[in-house]
């Protein structure tokens, strides 16, 4: 049994030591990009694409299940945005509260005929409205489908040739779909899908599409949970961008090329993380036609969402992450170490599955070696209290090393107090939040292999004033 | 496995951090310090600005502005700000004046420093301040560059805003230039140059498909009525991308001399050749094509069939004959649009 627990020990240790350093890997490989955009005027850049009327227009498709607290603001803060042609669909999946019927009050809509395009098939549409003050709003009322199933009828709704997915409950700034559709404009149509940089709104001031103030949560709960997002969006995502092998747009917010999406077959009714889903298969197509179309993440902020601050809330959501990830490397498997898909099968695939996806695993039986180690013998003290070290550097120093290099890099929280909170905050990581991360992602592994897709739930306060 | 080596390296690292941590909030207390100090700067000028813009014999600005430890940041942003809400800021002779006497030999250092986000700014600037002085090391740039990189395509639309042609030159040399990129360099252009270089790209010579796709294109876009006819001759064209363009020009121009030529375009096998004719029938009002469109309402493709219908709406009796066309129409799908476009006239913001 000891021994066991002794060769479990050192393999431990020996993947929180890679993985941390692929992280700092990873990070050296995006530096460049951030920092050398960094001080780029982003208004300049993006002026000319508002005159431009050659800007490709773009549909905003708004999923909503349960959303009446927050779809109107939502609605209003895409109509506040600049861009020269859009329309806006709000997709109400069989919602219980009234979230159209805020809809319809709100922007006086009314029942229209519509030959919607079946692209793809979807649950089935009770009717369709349009507003009768900005007549691009429209909003479908459907069977609940889950939210694969709402973005398809969207999808299938549009009439422009990209379509952005983003929440009921995220506020998009007002440049921010032009910051989106800026690379796909540049390369003219080879970028394929954007991905935009969420952050958390909860402390901020947001008024009218516009963040007025950019402050900190008071919860710690929230706190771990921005410090979480400098760890996934500096550490990871910028440079698996930069290497074309980026398999996470966030479902918050994302440009897609429609009939890309359509040929892949859409959203995925039957997973959970319909988002990265439809990345992978993108990403598939792509490889299989040889094609060299790419999938790119923009660093910018450009969409804030509310986090949760319950910890119920939050564990569901993680719960339901976890499932997501590992239904879609399940389904696409496939792929896993296959040279045919290049650095997406020979890298991505594997980074995901060891490093996103087990790494909870790992990380759990760490946690189960300290304790057994100290308390019931279970190893050598002295290997128990290596791996509470190397837990503590993977844990809290390299999430308080994220802040860091926000801090060298976007520099985005404006007082030398928000650093220092978030700093600190970081540090206390190892002690409490992850062993509850690490927790509810193994939690969500075996969630896999019990329930059905359906909306993730959470207590919305609305994020806009 | 020895745990004193790793307690060494946690320590070290966690003291590496702090120390780094500790730089960093200096430097972001010594930065916010700068930005509030350039923020009131800036406030303290605008009155004296906004005066010396409408009177330029009102010296109290430039005597303010040498006075201030950031004259030029704050001058920058002032400037900006201007062009940024007047119509004509762009091409006010005081912008041009202000940004060449402070701010050129900045720029010129600027343009040749090695960040390039800083050079991207400056380019930015120049073609906002419209700063003409600075053409000769614009072209020298130019004349360096041979990659079309975002850089270059920035540099190229800064020289069109200064009436340099030289930017379709130097987009001649890349076979991939967008066409896009072309119609940003006509926009920016004046008007006479305008004229002639949209003239000579229709002419050809340069034997420059995409330049006269481009100007095709920026022709409609800009409503030039004047080149009408030429945009109609290419309806002739034995290249279908460049019909398509002359369609597209036309549905925006929304005249057209001669409506007949666009006869043989319902019948075309490509299917935008179908809706563009299908969309200018119904901008133009061009009854005699009714019945033609009645028939496409049929049509295989969802696109046509949707721009059929739409431009039976334009038409005085429109709803009557979707009406009829919802309840007769052979074609199911062609039922179910004309149904659509009956009850509502539909359209995004514009």
């Amino acid at each position: 049994m000891q021994e066991t627990a002794l060769i479990l020990s050192y393999i431990v240790i020996a993947y929180m030591l890679f993985s941390s350093l692929s992280y700092l890997g990873l990070f050296a490989l995006a530096y460049g990009k951030v920092k050398k955009e960094n001080k780029l005027d982003k208004r300049e850049s993006t002026e000319d694409f508002l005159r431009n009327q050659s800007t490709y227009p773009v549909s905003i498709l708004v999923p909503a299940y349960n959303e009446e607290v927050g779809v109107v603001s939502t609605v209003r803060s895409l109509l506040a945005l600049e861009y020269p042609e859009k329309e806006i669909i709000v997709i109400d999946d069989g919602s219980k509260d009234s979230t159209s019927m805020r809809m319809i009050e709100e922007f006086k809509m009314k029942k229209i005929p519509f030959a919607v395009r079946m692209h793809i098939e979807t649950a089935e549409i009770e009717a369709i409205y349009q507003s009768s003050i900005f007549p691009y709003i429209r909003l479908i009322k459907k069977a609940n489908g889950g939210k694969a199933d709402a973005l398809n009828a969207g999808v299938n709704l549009s009439s422009f040739p990209y379509f952005c997915a983003i929440d009921g409950d995220s506020i998009l700034e007002n440049d921010g779909l032009l910051k989106c559709m800026k690379p796909i404009i540049e390369s003219d149509g080879q970028i394929i899908v954007t991905g935009g940089s969420v952050r958390i709104a909860n402390g901020s001031t947001i008024s009218r599409s516009k963040v007025e103030l950019i402050g900190l949560p008071k919860s710690p709960i929230v706190i771990m949970q921005i410090v979480e997002y400098f760890r996934a969006f500096l550490i990871g995502r910028l440079a698996l961008s930069h290497l074309n092998i980026l398999l996470i747009v966030s479902g918050a917010f994302g440009v897609f090329n429609k009939e890309r999406v359509i040929q892949a077959g859409g959203y995925n009714k039957n997973t959970v993380g319909e988002d990265m889903e439809l990345v992978v298969r993108l990403h598939r197509l792509l490889r299989e036609e040889k094609s060299k179309q790419r999938i790119e993440y923009i660093p910018d902020p450009v969409c804030w969402t509310e986090a949760p601050e319950s910890l119920e809330v939050l564990r569901s959501q993680r719960i339901r992450w976890q499932r997501g990830l590992l239904e879609t490397l399940w389904n696409h498997r496939k792929m896993m170490l296959n040279p045919k898909y290049g650095s997406i099968g020979l890298f991505s695939m594997p980074y995901f599955l060891f490093v996103e996806l087990l790494g909870a695993v790992f990380e759990f039986i760490g946690y189960f070696i300290i304790f057994g180690g100290f308390f019931f013998s279970l190893v050598d003290p002295q290997v128990a209290g290596v791996m509470f070290l190397v837990t503590v550097f993977y844990g809290s120093l390299i999430s308080a090393l994220a802040v860091l290099l926000e801090e060298l890099t976007l520099h985005k929280y404006p007082k030398v107090s928000h650093l220092m909170r978030l700093y600190f905050w970081a540090l206390t990581e190892a002690f409490w939040y992850r062993p509850l991360m690490v927790l509810w992602r193994v939690k969500g592994i075996f969630a896999t292999f019990q329930k059905k897709a359906h909306w993730g739930d959470m207590k919305r306060k609305g994020i806009s004033t | 496995m020895n745990l004193s080596h790793f307690w060494i390296l946690i320590v070290s690292l966690f003291l590496g951090q702090l120390l780094l941590l500790l730089i960093l909030a200096w430097r972001k207390q010594q930065s916010n310090k700068r930005e509030t100090a350039i923020n009131g700067q800036y406030n303290a000028l605008t009155d004296s600005f906004s005066s010396h813009m409408m009177d330029p014999s009102d010296e109290r600005f430039i005597t303010e502005l040498k006075a201030s430890p950031y004259q030029l940041v704050v001058l920058e942003r002032l400037l900006n700000h201007y062009v940024s809400v007047t119509k004509a800021g762009a091409d006010s002779p005081a912008v041009s004046r202000l940004s060449e006497e402070f701010l050129s030999k900045r720029y010129m250092k600027l343009l040749k420093r090695g960040n390039w986000a800083m050079r991207m700014n400056t380019l930015y600037f120049i073609e906002d301040f419209r700063m003409a002085s600075l053409i000769p090391q614009l072209k020298e740039k130019l004349a360096k560059s041979s990659r079309l990189d975002q850089e270059t395509q920035q540099l190229i639309r800064t020289l069109a805003s200064l009436n340099e042609t030289v930017a379709i030159d130097a987009l001649a040399k890349y076979p991939d230039a967008p066409a896009r990129l072309y119609i940003d360099v006509f926009k920016r252009l004046d008007e006479l140059t305008k004229l002639d270089e949209l003239d000579a790209a229709l002419k050809d010579e340069v034997n420059n498909q995409m330049l006269k796709h481009s100007a095709v294109s920026y022709i409609g876009l800009a409503g030039m009525t004047l080149f009408l006819p030429r945009v109609e001759e290419e309806l002739q064209h034995p290249d279908m991308e460049m019909r398509i363009q002359a369609l597209k020009a036309i549905l925006h121009l929304q005249y057209m001399n001669s409506p007949s030529a666009l006869a043989p375009f319902f019948q075309s096998t490509a299917w935008p050749e179908r809706m563009f004719a299908a969309q200018i029938a119904g901008k133009l009002q061009l009854s005699r094509y009714k019945e033609t469109l009645s028939e496409l309402l049929g049509d295989p493709v969802w696109w046509v069939r949707y721009s059929s219908a739409e431009a039976l709406t334009q038409f005085s009796e429109g709803d009557i004959v979707l009406t009829h066309l919802a309840e007769s129409h052979p074609d199911r799908y062609a039922r179910d649009m004309a149904n659509q476009w009956k009850t509502s006239l539909l359209g995004s913001e514009q």
